[in-house]
């Protein structure tokens, strides 16, 4: 702004100057040209002219001064406020820095709001397409059953004309070393049209064609398409890479092309390295492979829809076909999971939504990102009126420069431009303070969002969305903040001038601004301040009191000392139906490394995202749904899960003996009525029957811990291959160590490779689930709890600030005040009284406020009210007492002035 | 008492009416000075030009290069609907003031 201004003035000031030059040549010709007329010979006449005129120089610049107001005015007012501001630089750097904050946040903020919630995938008309899902899949995000087999996507590919296009995909890690220690990266098996139908072209080299889709690879042999990111942190980003053969998971693949950097995954937030055709796909995992397997449910399917294609339209089209899509694997014996026997539904794959991973990562965060972001703005607001407020005092301080300024021929406007000047060069120090912060913040918060299992990327550049909004809200606090003391600038009379610099001798007397705007005008701020930082600190208190109640929330097993190894099982040749003794060895070579007390396999894990819902059969009918795992023996005393009643299973319960099960205390409650449950026949999914011989604790099982443990069945692992998930391939080996987890790891992963070679794991402590669990709101609480502070700290500074100033306005009436008598606790109570009455006063409203506002949190919360008295009272009095704390201060240090200095000074 | 603008001394005052009886450059109103208060009255340059820039920034005056007689580039001012008001009522305190010293001096 000031540049320009600045541009303007210099032209204008040559431009001036001009004028000037010809008005003064005007009247020195008349003059001369007078002269001649009396009689002077010219050259003489000019003389005498020049010579009254005394100094022409002199009088271009007395003209020049006046005019200068004007027309260089604007870029003098900005070195004006340039020197002023830099004259008291407490008061500079507490702006600029809450300013900074305040801006920063709102932006670091925004540019993840942006990112994950407002930017739609980097596709040509992303809203086109959609994501084949169930409502179940959705309410729920379980990933057993969230996806489709081969042949069904193999049918729908069939019909894919009824769309403009169909794609298929699901997510795997992948191993690029070509052998010793794993390089694990993103992978992505898709289908042949996947990169054309999403719209996606080939940054270098080409994407696939349905024709690399076959199996052994198509004409090129088995190719691959990696990511921008890979081809940087890998290759380079050297040209060569076409062509180049790269290992997956040890087997050789050709890199045909790479994506173009904008483009990270059709899910938003994840990201993939390297890309292969579906029908490669036994290549890499031989025997196990998904597309072989009719029960490997765990395809993500996604469609195309045609320009005139409704959501509707093209969901009834979809719907037609689905009775033969389901109609090509007539596997009886395995029964369809809930989502495939629902009806289809399309759900806008912009939306995020995977089945793969879970609720959607921009489910999960959208209501809390919008809840701080208006934290966020609030904090703003609490900036901006502290600063009115020192704005408004740093206005009254310097009331005899401004009337002296107004008697020397300023006008009103001018002043109040002054004002607004430095109001805006506030702004725009704290905005590029706040670009830093925001830069380094934002990254910060999505490192928070990251877990181990599931890490998330976003686009954060500081694209032209980010910087519109920072100069809007800059813009907006400029607005809130400058014009009060501008306008009140307006208002000093020159008669001031007269008035000796510095406090007034009657309290309320002289015309002086503050008291002229009010006491109104900065209580009013005062109050404002106290009010909107309470209301951010209730936020806080609530949330921080949610996460500590969900952190403690009962589990119903002992996370310390766990491990969880997700074994991989596929690329070990071995016979189906050896299966369990397989496993069992693994089991055994676990449990003779030293420092590990127990060992158990299983299907699921809690905290996981996995388990099969399904319909169950106690001696209740219950339409309520159960959940099943299948156990090996010694898995209740891993966990820590307490057997109520009956045995654990043990090495009676083969696939040959008499099926068995145990059950938990809930599904015990909901569908055996109480009845003692040993002995009682249970039925899960209709297929298995068993006889219980055991009662387990309710433990949390789901990704949630806000939910309550749900009723659950477990089978022995020996048994479970009536479970109907293909057991094949993978399977959890819980560890229980003496010491901490990560003290075995090492040894565990020896033993397991010498027990089976071509195994593939991955760790993951119980320990680290739970606190993945607890990621989003223990985010939301440290967030919430920081801004609360922010403000809260704000807020304190205005305090200070304005009693120190009621002190510096009041001197001389405290001093007389002290001479006469006064005790000093009475001095002090007189200065305080204002200021904890206005603190009263915000509390009462901040608390008014609050109390309506968080009714709207309430699905957020979790163990507490949204009108919690407990948590109200608290910050309320917490609020008053570093409110005191900070009035006080200031306070005591006026009672200690010595009476005759003050007076003197008048 | 002016509300917020200073006269500074009799200048602007003699400015103001000078113009009012019309539009004139600032070696026009020199002259005129001199010539309506038969020499007595004169203002040098220096403090002419100030004046007269500074009124217009109050408003009080408007101004506009033009060709003058002798078709020269000249500033011409002239009075302003405020410039005339004021110089109304600068003219009453003017003489209240005069009045009052005259009493003063009468009284003896």
């Amino acid at each position: 702004m000031s540049h320009l201004a600045w541009l303007r003035g210099l032209l204008q000031r040559r431009k001036a100057e001009r004028e000037i030059d010809d008005e003064l040549a005007f009247h020195l010709d008349m003059e001369t040209q007078a002269n001649v007329e009396r009689g002077m010979p010219h050259a003489a006449a000019r003389q005498a002219a020049l010579r009254s005129f005394g100094g022409i120089t002199q009088a271009k610049e007395l003209v020049g001064d006046v005019r200068t107001l004007r027309i260089e005015s604007l870029w003098q007012d900005v070195r004006y406020a340039a020197r002023m501001l830099s004259k008291t630089p407490g008061f500079l750097a507490v702006a600029v820095l809450s300013l900074g904050f305040g801006i920063g946040a709102n932006t670091a903020v925004f540019s993840i709001v942006n990112s994950l919630l407002l930017r739609s995938l980097p596709v040509p008309e992303p809203h086109r397409l959609v994501t084949v899902s169930s409502d179940t899949a959705i309410r729920f995000g379980f990933t057993a059953g969230a996806g489709w087999n081969y042949p069904m996507w193999d049918r729908l590919r069939q019909r894919a004309q009824a769309f403009d296009g169909a794609l298929a995909f699901t997510a795997e890690r992948f191993n690029l070393a070509p052998s010793g220690e794993r390089q694990p990266v993103n992978g992505l098996y898709v289908s042949g049209e996947f990169f054309t139908t999403v719209g996606v072209p080939a940054l270098l080299g080409r994407t696939f064609t349905p024709a690399d889709d076959i199996r052994g690879g198509g004409p090129d042999g088995p190719v691959a398409v990696i990511s921008y990111r890979l081809w940087q942190r890998r290759f380079g980003g050297a040209a060569s890479v076409i062509g180049t053969p790269v290992a997956i998971d040890e087997v050789p693949f050709t890199i045909i092309g790479v994506t173009p950097a904008e483009f990270l995954h059709v899910e938003v937030g994840r990201t993939f390295d390297v890309a292969v055709p579906l029908a490669t796909q036994p290549l890499i995992r031989g025997k196990g492979a998904a597309i072989d397997q009719p029960r490997a449910l765990i395809l993500i399917v996604m469609l195309r829809l045609r320009p005139e294609q409704s959501l509707e339209a093209a969901t009834a089209t979809l719907r037609a076909m689905q009775p033969e899509i389901l109609g090509v694997t007539p596997d009886a014996r395995s029964r369809l999971p809930a989502n495939l026997a629902e009806p289809f539904t399309l759900v806008p794959a912009y939306a995020g939504t995977s089945g793969a991973a879970g609720a959607g990562l921009r489910q999960q965060y959208e209501r809390p990102l919008w809840a701080i972001l208006i934290i966020v703005a609030v904090v703003l607001l609490v900036a901006c009126a502290n600063l009115a407020n020192l704005l408004l005092a740093r206005a009254t301080a310097r009331r005899h420069e401004l009337s002296v300024r107004r008697a020397l021929g300023a006008s009103r406007w001018r002043l109040a431009r002054q004002w607004l000047v430095e109001s805006m060069m506030l702004a725009v120090l704290g905005a590029g303070v706040g670009l830093g912060i925001a830069a380094w913040g934002s990254r910060l918060i999505v490192a928070q969002l990251s877990t181990d299992q599931s890490p998330v990327t976003l686009d954060l550049s500081l694209g032209w969305q980010v910087f519109a909004y920072t100069a809007a809200v800059a813009a907006a606090t400029v607005v809130f903040f400058g014009t009060v003391p501008a306008l009140s600038a307006t208002q000093i009379e020159p008669i001031d001038a007269l008035k000796a610099p510095g406090g007034n001798s009657s309290p309320g007397g002289g015309r002086s601004l503050y008291t002229k705007l009010g006491h109104g005008g900065s209580s009013g701020l005062v109050i404002a301040q106290v009010a909107l930082s309470l209301v951010l600190m209730a936020a806080a208190g609530l949330f921080i009191r949610t996460f500590d109640h969900l952190a403690n929330v009962p589990l119903g097993f002992d996370s310390d000392r766990v491990l969880v190894i997700s074994v991989d099982t596929a690329r070990a040749a071995r016979d189906p139906g050896t299966s369990y003794a397989y496993y069992d060895r693994l089991v055994d070579a676990v449990r003779r490394v030293p420092g590990v007390t127990n060992v158990a396999a299983s299907v699921w894990t809690p905290l996981s995202g996995g388990g099969l819902m399904q319909d169950a059969q106690g001696r209740v009918m219950n339409p309520e749904r159960a959940v099943t795992n299948a156990v090996s023996p010694a898995w209740f005393d891993v966990y820590g899960t307490g057997i109520r009643a009956g045995r654990d299973f043990d090495h009676r319960d083969v696939a040959t003996a008499p099926p068995v099960a145990i059950v938990n205390e809930t599904f015990a409650r909901r569908f055996l009525a109480d009845h003692n449950p040993i002995g009682e026949t249970v039925q899960a999914a209709g297929r298995t029957r068993g006889t219980v011989v055991g009662l387990v604790a309710d433990a949390v099982f789901g990704r949630s811990l806000r939910d309550t443990p749900p009723p659950m069945i477990y089978v022995p692992l020996a048994q479970s291959a009536a479970l109907g998930r293909p057991v094949d391939t993978s399977i959890r080996i819980s560890v229980r160590s003496s010491s901490e987890p990560s003290s075995v790891v090492g040894s565990v992963a020896t033993a397991l490779t010498a027990a089976s070679p071509d195994l593939t794991f991955s760790f993951q402590s119980l320990a680290d689930s739970v606190d993945a669990a607890l990621a989003r709101e223990r985010l939301v609480a440290r967030l919430s709890a920081l801004f609360g502070g922010l403000a809260l700290f704000l807020a304190v500074i205005g305090l200070y600030g304005l009693t120190a100033y009621t002190v510096t306005r009041r001197r001389t009436e405290i001093a007389i005040r002290t001479a006469l008598g006064a005790q000093r606790s009475q001095v002090i109570g007189l200065v305080l009284r204002r200021g904890l009455a206005l603190t009263v006063i915000g509390i009462g409203v901040g608390v008014a406020i609050a109390a309506i506002v968080t009714r709207y949190m309430e699905a957020m919360l979790f163990g507490v009210a949204p009108a919690d008295p407990a948590t109200f009272v608290g910050v309320s009095v917490m609020f008053l007492a570093v409110a005191a704390l900070a009035s006080y201060m200031p306070a005591r240090r006026a009672s200690n002035v010595d009476p005759m200095v003050a007076l003197r000074a008048e | 008492m002016p509300k917020t603008e200073y006269l500074q001394g009799a200048l602007d005052l003699l400015i103001l009416q000078i113009l009012a009886l019309a539009p004139n450059h600032g070696w026009g109103i020199q002259q005129r000075l001199q010539h309506v208060s038969e020499d007595t009255l004169t203002v040098s340059q220096g403090s002419l030009y100030p004046a007269l820039h500074r009124l217009e920034a109050a408003g009080l005056l408007s101004s506009e290069m033009t060709l003058s007689e002798n078709n020269r580039k000249a500033r011409m001012y002239t009075l302003t609907a405020s410039g005339r008001r004021r110089l109304r009522s600068e003219t009453d305190d003017w003489r209240a003031f005069a009045l009052a010293i005259r009493r003063v001096l009468q009284a003896g």
